[in-house]
C-alpha cells in the first residue's frame, strides 16, 4: 500500500507552474486544445487541477483539512490519466499521480469509498468481472470457428479482460483471428481468468486488487507462458504496472512479459506475416489511450531515503512516459493501404484522456461524458473520418459522445482495423 | 473564515453558482504556497492563508461587479491569472480570490500586428498562434505558462527582448477594471472597439498600471489587452521528441543558436558589446553556469553529481560561454550575413565555437522556468537589475562575493556572477542573480535565507547603487524606496491611496515584504 506521507515532499515542492495541465508548450496548439487535465478544464477552480490536489493532500497530511464529502469529489474525480505526471516530470520529477493513488487508498483504509466504487468491487468479487455479469460467459466470445489451443500450449497466453469479453467483443475476436492467420499458437485462461483489477486498484481498493492480481498472476504462470498478451490498456498498465506495485515487487521481476496487441501486431505486419491487402480508404486519427502511452512504463521498486536539497538514496528510477506505446498502432495504421492517419493536436504525452479512467466512469460519468466529448471534437478538428484506438474502455466512451453528439466520426480499436486490412474483416 | 452570507449571495448572483465557492477545501488549492517564486520564504510561511472565497468571472462586466462588491462590503481581492509569484497569493484574511482564467479570449490582427488577450491567456498559446501568422513577440523568464497580460504589465524580461524591447512597452489599448469598480478604456479603445493604438486620447494611465515593477494585482484588474507582435521569419519550427525531450526543430536556414567561449569574463562582455554595435542578434545573454549542468542532468542526483565533482569550483571560474541567437528575419542572406559578422567578431576577442542543439528549449516558444527549482527544490532571483552591462556585469560579481559569506545554507555556485545579458539592442544590461536553497532545511538556516534575500541583498543593492526599482518586489519598500527615490515608497503609497482609497486591491502590496519584517523576530527593521 502506498503511504500518502511519502509523498508530503513531492505536495510541499509543487511550485504552481501548471506543467500538469498545459500541453507541453513546445506542443501548446493555442487557447483550444492548450490543456491536458479533464478534470481541471472542467471544473475549472484550481481544487480540481492537480497542483491544487497537492496543496489539499498537504493540508490533509498537515491535520488542516478533515475529511468531507467535498474533499471526497475532488479526490476521486480524476481519471488518474496521468497527463500531470508527465507534464511535471518535463521540469521537476515530482509524483502527482503516486501522490493522488496513495491519497485514495488512505480515503479507502479510513473507510471513505465512494458507493459506485464499492459496488464495482462487490461486482468484481462476486462475478469476477467489472458488469457483473455471470462468469460462466466470459470466455464466450472466442469464435466457433477458431479452434482453441488447449492450456498450456502456446508461449502467448491472450487476457481478454472484461470489456472484451463481454460487450466489446469485435476487439477480442479480431486479435484473435489475426494470431489464427499468423499461425500463433495462442493460450487462454477460460474460466481461470477473473477480472484485472484496475477499477479496483485505481480507486484505492488495494486489498481486493490484491487478491484478484494474485489470483491472475498464478493462473498465467501455471500456463506455462512467457508473455501476456492484452488488447486492453487498462489490463495492460494493471498487469504491467499495478502488480508489480501492489506485491512490492518490479516489472522485470514478475516472471512474465506484458504486451498489447498493438505491439505484437505491429511486428508480424513489419516482418511480413501479416499482410494488409484490403484497402480501408480512411482518414483516421489515433487516440493514445493514456494507460497504453505515458502510464505504460514498467515499475522499478524502491525503498530509499530523501536527503539533502530532496536527493534520493539511491537514486529512483522515474517513469515520465518517455518510453509509452506510442508508435506500433501508428505503425500499423501506416501499413494499411488508404488509410491517412493525422495525429490530434493533444498527442501521445500530451494526449487528452477518454474519460473513462480512474473510476471516473462510475462515479462521474458526466466528467466522463464531457472528457470524451471533447476528444470527438478534437478528432473532428483535424478532420479525421474514425478515431482509432487501443483500448476498449476508450471506445466505449467516445462511442457514448459519438452517439449524443450525433457526431459522424467512427470509433474502432486498431485491431479492428487491422483485421480489415488483413482478413476483409472484422471479428 | 468565509464570507457574510449577504456577501455571497451578492457575488453569486454576479457570477452563477457554479463559479463560486467557499468550501474550505477548495480555498486551500488557492492558498499562497502555490506562488512559485518567493515561495518557501517568509512571504509564504509569514503572510499567505487561504482565501474566504473563490469567483471565476467570465467578463468584464462580472469582474466589474465583483469588484464593486468588494468595496461595497469592504472585502479584499485578490486578482489571479498564471498566479506565478507569491506577491498573487492571499496575504489578508478574508479575501476573495479572483481567478481570471475563464477570460481566455486570443484574437490575432495579422495585418496590424496585434493580439487582444485576455488574462487567463498564456505565452505559449500567443506564440503558437502568432507563429502560425508570421509573427512572435517574447517568451519571458517566467516561463510559457506566465500570462500575456499580468507579464506586460511586470516588466516582462526576456533574452529575446534585446530585439523586440520589453514587454512593458508593447501594451497598447486596453480595458482596466479599476480598484473601485471603475472600468477604464485606454488608449484607442476608450474612443472605438479597437485596441491597436496605445496612446489613445488624454492622459495615458498605461504608466500608472505598469510603472516599472507593475502592481501583483494591486491596482485593479486588466481583462482585456492589445499587445504588440513583431515580424519574424516564415519557416515553421517543428515540434519533436517525447518529454521531457521535447524541441523545436530550427529551420536550418533561418535560425542558429551559437554557443561561445571566451579567454576571459572581459572578452566575453566586450563581445556583447561588439555585438550590439553591429546591429546583429535576436538573443545574447551570458546564463548562470549550472543551467548547463541542468540541461545535461538526467536526474536530480546527477546534477549533484557532477556539480560537486572535484575541480568544479576552478572550471566554474574560467567558464566565460556566450550564448548567440541568430535569426535571418528578412531572408536567408541576413542570417548568413549576421553568422559572418559574429565569425568576425569572435576570431578578434579570441573566442571558441562550441557545439550547441539547434533547437528552441528556450526561449522562442519555451522556457524551461520551472526547472529552477528542480534541483534544489527552493529558488528566488534576489536582483533583477535592469541598467547598463556593466552595472550587471559588476553587480553580479559583487553579489557573488557577498553570496559567499551565506553559502551554506545556499546552494554553492563557485562564484557564479549570475545571468546577464542585453537588452533594446545593447542599450541595456540585464542581471538576474539566483539564489537556491533548501526549502526543507532546518529553521535556523531558513530564516538565514529570509535575510539574504528580504534584507542582506537588497542593502547591498544600495550600497552599490544597483538599486533600479524590479528589486523592490522581494525588498522592504521602505528599505529600497527612498534609495530609490528618494521617495519612491511614498509616490507607491500615494497612488495606491488614490485609485485604491479602501486599500482592497490585493493589500498589503507594496508594502507586504515590510509587514513581514514587522511580524517575524528573525529580521531587523535596522534602517
Amino acid at each position: 500500500m502506498l503511504q500518502l506521507e511519502h509523498y508530503k515532499y513531492d505536495a510541499a515542492r509543487c511550485v504552481g507552474c501548471k506543467g500538469c495541465v498545459w500541453v507541453d508548450h513546445i506542443y501548446m496548439p493555442g487557447v483550444q486544445f492548450g490543456m491536458k487535465c479533464p478534470s481541471a478544464a472542467c471544473y475549472l477552480f484550481d481544487s480540481y487541477a492537480p497542483y491544487g490536489r497537492m496543496k489539499i493532500a498537504l493540508a490533509v497530511m498537515e491535520g488542516r483539512l478533515p475529511y468531507s464529502d467535498k474533499l471526497a469529489d475532488i479526490v476521486y474525480s480524476c481519471t488518474m490519466c496521468g497527463a500531470c505526471d508527465a507534464g511535471c516530470k518535463r521540469n521537476l520529477d515530482l509524483e502527482p499521480l503516486l501522490l493522488l493513488e496513495a491519497f485514495r487508498q488512505r480515503c479507502v483504509a479510513q473507510g471513505y469509498i465512494l458507493p459506485q466504487h464499492r459496488a464495482v468491487a462487490e461486482r468484481i468479487r462476486a462475478t469476477h468481472n467489472y458488469f457483473g455479469r455471470s462468469h460462466e460467459d466470459r470466455a464466450r466470445w472466442w469464435p466457433e470457428d477458431v479452434k482453441k489451443t488447449g492450456r498450456g500450449k502456446g508461449d502467448v497466453l491472450y487476457f481478454t479482460g472484461c470489456s472484451s469479453s463481454y460487450v466489446h467483443k469485435e476487439i477480442s475476436q479480431s486479435i484473435i483471428r489475426l494470431l489464427q492467420k499468423a499461425k500463433i499458437a495462442v493460450t487462454h485462461l477460460g474460466s481461470e481468468e477473473w477480472c484485472c483489477g484496475y477499477s479496483l486498484v485505481t480507486t484505492g481498493q488495494v486489498e481486493e486488487a490484491r487478491h484478484v492480481a494474485v489470483h491472475n498472476i498464478e493462473a498465467a504462470l501455471k500456463s506455462g507462458a512467457g508473455t501476456i498478451l492484452v488488447g486492453c490498456a487498462e489490463c495492460y498498465k494493471t498487469w504491467k504496472v499495478e502488480y508489480p506495485k501492489l506485491l512490492g515487487k518490479s516489472t522485470a521481476d514478475m516472471g512474465y512479459q506484458v504486451v498489447h496487441a498493438s505491439e505484437y501486431l505491429a511486428g508480424l505486419v513489419q516482418d511480413g506475416t501479416l499482410a494488409p491487402g484490403h484497402a480501408v480508404p480512411m482518414k483516421v486519427t489515433y487516440h493514445d489511450p493514456c494507460n497504453l502511452g505515458r502510464l505504460s512504463e514498467p515499475w522499478t521498486h524502491w525503498e530509499g531515503t530523501r536527503g539533502r536539497f530532496g536527493t534520493l538514496q539511491p537514486p529512483k528510477e522515474y517513469r515520465r512516459g518517455t518510453y509509452g506505446v506510442y508508435e506500433p498502432p501508428r505503425q500499423i495504421l501506416n501499413n494499411i493501404p488508404g488509410i491517412e492517419l493525422v495525429d490530434m493536436p493533444r498527442h501521445r504525452e500530451n494526449a487528452w484522456c477518454c474519460g473513462f479512467g480512474g473510476g471516473v466512469r462510475d462515479a462521474f460519468p458526466q466528467l466522463a461524458g464531457w472528457a470524451a466529448g471533447e476528444r470527438v471534437t478534437e478528432a473532428q478538428s483535424v478532420g479525421a473520418e474514425a478515431i482509432v484506438s487501443g483500448c476498449p474502455w476508450c471506445k466505449a466512451g467516445m462511442q457514448q459522445a459519438v452517439r449524443e453528439s450525433r457526431s459522424p466520426v467512427e470509433v474502432l480499436d486498431v485491431v479492428e482495423v487491422l483485421a480489415r486490412a488483413v482478413l476483409g474483416r472484422v471479428g | 473564515m468565509s464570507l457574510a452570507p449577504e456577501v455571497y449571495d451578492a457575488l453569486e448572483a454576479v457570477v452563477g453558482s457554479r463559479y463560486i465557492t467557499q468550501d474550505p477545501v477548495d480555498c486551500e488549492a488557492y492558498s499562497g504556497s502555490r506562488g512559485g517564486h518567493g515561495k518557501d520564504l517568509g512571504m509564504e510561511r509569514v503572510l499567505c492563508q487561504p482565501p474566504a472565497a473563490v469567483v471565476l468571472p467570465g467578463s468584464t462586466r462580472e469582474v466589474q461587479d465583483v469588484v464593486r462588491i468588494c468595496n461595497r462590503y469592504q472585502i479584499p481581492f485578490v486578482p489571479v491569472s498564471s498566479y506565478w509569484v507569491t506577491h498573487c497569493a492571499p496575504r489578508v484574511p478574508e479575501a476573495l480570490l479572483i481567478d481570471l482564467k475563464r477570460l481566455n479570449s486570443l484574437e490575432i490582427d495579422d495585418r496590424h500586428m496585434f493580439a487582444v488577450v485576455g488574462p487567463g491567456v498564456i505565452y505559449s498559446q500567443l506564440l503558437e498562434e502568432a507563429m502560425r501568422r508570421g509573427l512572435y513577440t517574447t517568451t519571458p523568464g517566467g516561463g510559457s505558462q506566465a500570462s500575456v497580460v499580468a507579464n506586460h504589465l511586470t516588466c516582462g524580461f526576456s533574452p529575446l527582448n534585446y530585439r523586440t524591447g520589453f514587454a512593458e512597452r508593447r501594451i497598447l489599448g486596453l480595458e482596466w477594471v479599476a480598484p473601485d469598480g471603475e472600468l477604464v478604456r485606454m488608449g484607442s479603445l476608450a474612443m472605438q472597439d479597437d485596441p491597436f493604438w496605445g496612446e489613445g486620447i488624454g492622459p495615458d494611465l498605461r504608466g500608472v498600471l505598469r510603472g516599472y515593477i507593475g502592481w501583483y494585482g494591486g491596482m485593479g484588474i486588466v481583462t482585456r489587452m492589445a499587445v504588440k507582435l513583431i515580424p519574424f521569419q516564415p519557416e515553421r519550427l517543428v515540434p519533436s521528441g517525447i518529454s521531457p525531450e521535447t524541441a523545436l526543430e530550427f529551420p536550418a536556414n533561418r535560425i542558429r543558436w551559437f554557443n561561445i567561449t571566451f579567454p576571459t569574463r572581459e572578452d566575453l562582455v566586450e563581445a556583447m558589446y561588439s555585438i550590439a554595435r553591429n546591429e546583429i542578434g535576436a538573443a545574447v545573454t551570458k546564463v548562470p553556469v549550472f543551467w548547463r549542468y541542468i540541461a545535461r542532468a538526467k536526474s536530480k542526483e546527477h546534477f549533484w553529481e557532477m556539480w560537486e565533482a572535484p575541480g568544479k569550483e576552478e572550471e566554474i571560474k574560467n567558464s566565460h560561454i556566450l550564448r548567440v541567437l541568430l535569426v535571418g528575419y528578412t531572408s536567408e542572406k541576413h542570417l548568413e550575413y549576421e553568422i559572418r559578422v559574429l565569425e568576425d567578431i569572435v576570431k578578434d576577442l579570441g573566442g571558441q565555437f562550441r557545439p550547441t542543439k539547434q533547437s528552441d528549449e528556450s526561449w522562442l516558444k519555451n522556457a524551461d522556468s520551472v526547472g529552477m527549482w528542480w534541483m534544489t527544490g527552493g529558488y528566488a532571483s534576489i536582483e533583477y537589475t535592469i541598467d547598463t552591462l556593466d552595472c550587471g556585469v559588476r553587480g553580479g560579481e559583487y553579489l557573488a562575493e557577498l553570496k559567499t559569506q551565506c553559502t551554506p545554507p545556499l546552494m554553492p555556485d563557485y562564484g557564479d556572477p549570475g545571468w546577464f545579458q542585453m537588452g533594446e539592442l545593447g542599450h541595456v544590461g540585464y542581471l538576474e542573480f539566483l539564489t537556491y536553497f533548501d526549502p526543507e532545511d532546518s529553521e535556523d538556516n531558513i530564516h538565514k535565507v529570509d535575510e539574504w534575500y528580504y534584507v542582506t541583498g537588497p542593502k547591498k543593492d544600495i550600497e552599490i547603487g544597483l538599486y533600479n526599482g524590479f528589486t523592490l518586489q522581494e525588498s522592504p519598500v521602505y528599505l529600497s524606496g527612498p534609495a530609490y527615490g528618494p521617495n519612491f515608497h511614498l509616490w507607491m503609497d500615494r497612488l495606491k491611496g488614490a485609485y485604491d482609497p479602501r486599500r482592497i486591491s490585493n493589500p498589503p502590496w507594496p508594502a507586504d515584504v515590510d509587514e513581514v519584517i514587522e511580524k517575524v523576530d528573525w529580521l531587523e527593521r535596522d534602517w
